[in-house]
Order: structure tokens, then sequence, then C-alpha cells
């Protein structure tokens, strides 16, 4: 054991990930105001309608719930992380404790390196986002898209994403750090034995909630079908089934997450590998749980648009056929839509990746002991390879799919309760399936399988077989 | 040491004129010195010597997981200091099994799991006999009502018999066990050490314990003492007083 604890250690890498999707949101966030800023300046120089105000109200509106969607996934991946972070240092921390540092005040400590980590990606985000859209603009306005215009990038609405990615990164570091609180000093006199096992803490009120929840959202999703048939108010109904019955699903993510991991896990075969792979992505079920959950929000929103969007057309083109005179040109307009509305929720996805890749990093990371073990036991490099692409697999296959039956369903849900009693609508239609964004989803799915498993590879192989004989 | 080829018939493993330096030039650190020694076939050998003398270094290299700065390294009849890192992780697989002092189960599976492991990782399922021997080890150990449980599950002496049987489960020709009893209670350390003692009487296994503990080496049917990266000594079997008391007298200033 070396002579000076991690934690006094100025821990900077370890939250490099964090920093990076501190970063993106604000990028995000600021970036999109920004570009919207820019748009409603350049519609106000040229209102003949007068109806400029409202454009730039609806135009921030619809960025703002984009926004909230991104921050949101980023708190869920950063409170991950730190609960992570937290588990690694576990030693480290219980001998403090053993010297006398209060459990509170170690978490106060972790709490406060999340506020610096906020601040950090907020800086970089908000110059990263601006200048993007600086960039846009000037592009914009020389290809004569736009006309030039005195948006000046210092917009107080700005306060919001950067206030808003600082307070959540902060938040989500108070949350994932709970686990100081579970250290005893006695691990720091322990044996070699893995401290951080993860207690699966046992919340039955969470699940019941979760399950009511999903149980009255449904009834919702199922009420706005059947209005749907002959009130188009029925998708106001059904987007409340699907927010509530999301919502369950998240709040069970521990508990809906590793039987879905532990299926698709028993369907990579029977090797050492994969099976032992499929072990060690169930080792710590709340952090698998809490890593994919990140990435099934963000494939469930983006096959929900879709979905939505192409049923939507379905349904449209139907009733064109029907009425031709009625829906003229309406066709341009869904397909501009739908490829918009993509990239902004696919941003979301983009954050919780960074998060999957994290979480198999750290996880790696933490359990070079065991690999040494491995590599004494006889594993050979290349068989250490396939078992940290099988785990990575195994996580990013069960998120996407679970992510694609969701999305799927709540899309179509919400296209056929809307559009179920326009004139012209055949009544009940089949979803209809998004196939670029699904294409886009399965390839990304796979490069992130890959891109997760390349950092582990190299540092599991590059570990020494006498690592696992050494005594720490 | 005389090398006949009548005397490396009888022995499993040996290195010869065996050196290891650590760091560069100015700061370098001779782990070993021109060492030449063989284990024999069939015997619990134990490798002694204070904290720094080499037994750790020299048991990495005969084990594949260290490389020699000079000299050669054999394993068997096969000379193991030129191999390739996949022709070392073969060799480790299949011929060689370990007992560390953190028994470093694979916490994620169980007993029998971790028994397994070896065959699994050669991508086979045991033989029959294999199988058979797999049981009786089970047996022999006290495993038989704990295959499913994982190994946060066990008490340390449960853990170490588990390495042990696993170490054992593949027949190989030599057992390296790095201070086996490091991490037990003074009761359990014995009762294992009676185990890896019989698994060497009854079953003629090799075995290669390094250890500083003079009770330990007890056991064994031959001590190898080292200092400063050499062979100090070379006896049969030694009373547990009488290796303190040689121990002792190493540390006495020349």
């Amino acid at each position: 054991m070396s002579a000076t604890p991690a934690s006094v250690r100025t821990p900077v890498r370890e939250h490099v990930p964090s920093v990076l999707v501190a970063a993106l949101s604000a990028a995000f966030g600021v970036g999109l105001l920004q570009i919207t800023g820019f748009i409603a300046a350049a519609v106000r120089q040229d209102d003949v309608t007068g109806s400029s105000a409202m454009v730039a109200l609806l135009l921030q509106i619809v960025a703002i719930v984009f926004i909230v969607i991104a921050v949101y996934v980023a708190a869920i991946i950063t409170a991950n992380t730190f609960a992570t972070v937290v588990a690694g240092r576990a030693r480290s921390i219980a001998l403090l404790r053993l010297l006398g540092s209060t459990a509170g005040s170690l978490r106060q400590q972790v709490a406060t390196e999340g506020l610096f980590v906020g601040l950090a990606g907020t800086v970089i985000g908000s110059l990263v986002g601006t200048g993007i859209a600086f960039g846009v603009g000037r592009v914009a306005v020389a290809l004569g898209i736009v006309p030039e215009n005195s948006y000046g990038y210092l917009d107080p609405v700005l306060i919001l994403p950067v206030v808003g990615v600082i307070l959540t990164t902060w938040t989500a570091s108070w949350v994932g750090s709970r686990r100081v609180l579970t250290v005893t000093p006695l691990q720091a006199l322990g044996g070699a034995e893995e401290l951080s096992r993860e207690e699966v803490v046992q919340r039955p009120g969470r699940y019941v909630l979760a399950l009511v929840l999903v149980i009255l959202g449904a009834g919702f999703l199922l009420l706005g079908l059947l209005i749907g048939l002959v009130n188009p108010v029925g998708v106001l109904v059904g987007l409340i089934g699907g927010i509530v019955s999301f919502t369950g699903i998240v709040f069970a993510a521990d508990r809906v997450m590793p039987p879905a991991l532990r299926l698709v896990g028993r369907l990579l075969g029977a090797s050492a590998p994969a099976r032992l792979a499929a072990e060690n992505a169930l080792r710590h079920p709340q952090r698998s749980s809490r890593a994919t959950i990140g990435l099934v929000i963000g494939v469930t929103l983006l096959m929900t648009f879709g979905t939505a969007m192409t049923t939507w057309q379905q349904i449209i083109l139907a009733a064109q056929q029907a009425n031709p005179e009625v829906y003229q040109g309406i066709d341009q307009m869904l397909n501009a839509t739908i490829a918009i509305f993509s990239i902004l929720i696919g941003f979301s996805g983009v954050i919780a990746a960074v998060g999957l890749v994290n979480n198999l990093s750290l996880s790696v990371l933490q359990r070079t002991r065991e690999l040494g073990l491995l590599r004494a036991l006889g594993f050979s490099v290349q068989q250490l390879r396939r078992m940290i692409l099988s785990e990575s697999a195994q996580l990013v296959v069960t998120a996407v799919v679970l992510g694609i039956v969701l999305g799927g369903f709540y899309g179509w849900a919400g296209a056929q309760s809307m559009l179920g009693a326009i004139n012209g609508s055949p009544g009940f239609v089949f979803p209809s399936i998004p196939w670029i964004i699904l294409a886009v989803v399965i390839v990304g799915g796979a490069v992130l399988t890959a891109i997760a498993s390349w950092a582990p590879t190299r540092r599991a192989t590059r570990v020494s077989p006498i690592t696992a004989l050494s005594v720490e | 040491m005389d090398t006949s080829p009548i005397e490396t018939a009888a022995l499993v493993a040996r290195v010869q004129n065996l050196s290891k330096s650590y760091g560069k030039e100015g700061t370098r650190v001779d782990a070993l010195r021109d060492v030449t020694l063989g284990i024999r076939r069939g015997e619990f050998t134990a490798i002694m010597g204070p904290s720094g003398s080499g037994k750790s270094t020299l048991m990495h290299i005969m084990a594949g997981l260290d490389a020699p700065t000079s000299g050669r390294v054999w394993l068997g009849d096969a000379e193991i200091g030129a191999m390739s890192d996949a022709q070392l992780t073969v060799l480790r697989r299949r011929r060689v099994g370990f007992v560390f002092q953190s028994f470093n189960l694979v916490p994620t599976l169980d007993v029998e799991g971790n028994l397994l492991l070896p065959f699994e990782l050669d991508g086979r399922r045991p033989t029959p006999s294999e199988r058979a021997w797999i049981d009786e080890l089970e047996t022999a150990l006290g495993l038989s009502g704990r295959l499913r449980h994982r190994p946060h599950e066990l008490s340390g002496g449960q853990q170490q018999r588990v390495a042990i049987a696993r170490a054992l489960a593949t027949r190989p020709e030599l057992v390296f066990a790095d201070e086996p009893t490091g991490n037990l209670d003074s009761r359990t350390g014995r009762e294992v050490l009676a185990l890896l003692q019989n698994a060497s009487r009854q079953y003629g296994q090799s075995i290669a314990m390094v250890t500083h503990d003079p009770i330990a080496a007890s056991y064994a049917d031959r001590v190898l003492f080292l200092a400063d990266g050499r062979v100090a000594q070379d006896s049969g079997r030694m009373e547990a007083a009488e290796i303190s008391s040689y121990m002792l007298s190493m540390e006495v200033p020349a």
C-alpha cells in the first residue's frame, strides 16, 4: 500500500469522463440556444407578419425541451460515474475514516469535486457551443440562407443551460457519493478481498411505486389510443401515459436491467470468456443498470420520434390518397422535421454512450488484479480481448434492443392516438419502422461496442500475470 | 550443481545460471545472481529466504510469469525461457498450477465454476477420468457441500482449499504456492499445509512453495534457502526450530 491515500492525491484523471459529459451537455445547451437566438434575430429583421416574437419563443421552448432531456441523461450518467469512482476509492476512504475523518466530510469532499467538474465542464462546453453556433451562423450568412443580423451571442437565456449543468452535475455527484457513507474504517484493515461488491439495496417502496407508474401509464396509453380513434386529443392522454410509464421503468432500472442483461449474456455463448463476461456485466447490478438505462433513454427517445414520424407519414399518406387537396406538400415538411428532431434527440444518445464507455473502462480498471489472475491461470490475450468485447456487447445490445422495443411502441401509440381520427385516416395502422433511424441506432450500437471495449482492452492486455501474486 | 541426464530426468523444473536484475545501470538491483537449481519430481519443496532474497522472483521466472535477464529455464523437458507469451499462456494453463497468498478465486464464479475454469480456458470439458478426479478432490478437501457458493460466502481457509483444488484439478506437472498460509490463522494454515503435503505424498504431486514461515517450510520434503539472490543452503526435511535458527544465523552480519 502506498503511503499517500488516493483521495489525497489530485484525482483529476478519474473525473475526465464527468467533465466530458458536463461539457457535452453545456455545449449542446449553449450551442442550441445560440443558434435559435441567431435564427430568431434573422426572423425579426424580416418580420412581415408581426409574429416574430411568437416564433422566437416557440423556438426557444422546443430547444429547452431537448436541452432538459440531454441534461437529465447527463445527470444520470454523472451520478453513476461518481458512484463508480467512490467504489474504486473504498480502500483509501476506509483509511481516512480509520485515521479519524467523518463520513460526512469525506462525502462533502467528493461533492466538492463534483462542483468543480461541473464548473470546468460548463466553461469548456459553453465556449465550444458558442464557437460552433458562431461558425454555423457565419456559414449560413455566407451561403445567403439567413441575412446578416445583429445577434450578439450574449443572450441572458444562456444562463439557463450554464447554471443548469453546473447544478445538476453538483447534485449528481452528491447523489452518486452516497456510497461513501457505507464504507467502514475496518475495510482499510481487511485483506485483499474485493471491497466494491455493491450490496443490492432492497427498496420495496420504490419498486411498488414503479409498478404503479407502469400500470397507470399503460392505462393512459390505452385510453389515449381509444380516444384517438375519435379525437386527436387522445395524444395528450397518451403523452401522459408515456411519461408516467417510462418514469416507472427508469425507477425500476435495477430490477428491469439485470434480467435483460442476463438473457442477452446467455445468448452470447457458453465459452469461458463469454460466460465470465456475462457474470462481469452483472457484478454490480446497480452500476450496470444505471449505465445502460442512460442509453435505453436515448434510444427510446430516438425510436419514439422516428416511429411516431413514420407512422404519421403512413397515416397521412393514406389520408392524402383519400383527400389529395387537403394534404398538399406535407411530405417535405415531415421529412425535415424527422431529420432535425432526430439529430437533437440523438445528442442525448451520445451523452449516454459516453457514460457507457466510462462505466466499462472503470470496471476493467478496478479489477486489474483479477485480470492478472486470469492471465496467470492461462487466459490468453485473445481470450481477454473477447471477454471485454462480450461485456461491452452485452451492455450495448441490451440497452439498444430495449430502447428499440419501447420506443417503437411509444412512437406508434403517439402517432395512432394523434391521427387515428383525422380526415381520411384508415383507423388502426400497424407501427411503421423508421428504417434510417433504426439503421443509425444499430450501426451506432456496433461502433459503441467497439469503442467502449477498445481502451479497457488495451489496459487489460498490458496487465502482467504477476499482479495477481502481489499482495496489496 | 551437476545436471547430468540421469538427474535431469528426475527434475520437474530447473534453472541454469539464472540471473535477474531490475532497473538501469547505476540503480540496478540484482534479484537473482547466477542461480542453478532443480525441483525434484514428486517432491514438496520449500523455497525459504528473508524478504528481498529473490525467492518470489525465482518462482515468477520458473512459472513463466517473468522473463530472466540471463540463464536458462526448463519446465520438464521444455525450455521456457525463450517461449512467446502465447506459448507461456498455454503452458500455464496446462502444465502449471498456482496457489496464492490472497486465494485469488474469480469472485463472479461459484466454487464449481472456479474448479472448472482451467478446463474452460482450454475450450473443453473435463474427460470422465478428470471429472472423477475433480470429484475426489472436492471430497478430499471438504468442498462437496459448497459447490454453489461464491468466494465471498466462504472463509479464508475454505477459499484456500478451493484454490488448492483448482491448482490440482488439471494434474499439472508442478504446483507453485506463494505464501499459501500468509493470510490464514495458524490452525487453518496448518490444515492447508497438511493438504499440500498430502497431495505430494498421496498423489505424487510436485509442489514448489515460496515462504518465509519456518513452520510452513517444515512440512516440505526439501528446503532451499535463498539469500541475496543466491542459493545459500539446500537440505532435506527440517524441523521448524532448525529452520528458524538457520534463518537467524543468515541474518547475522558477515
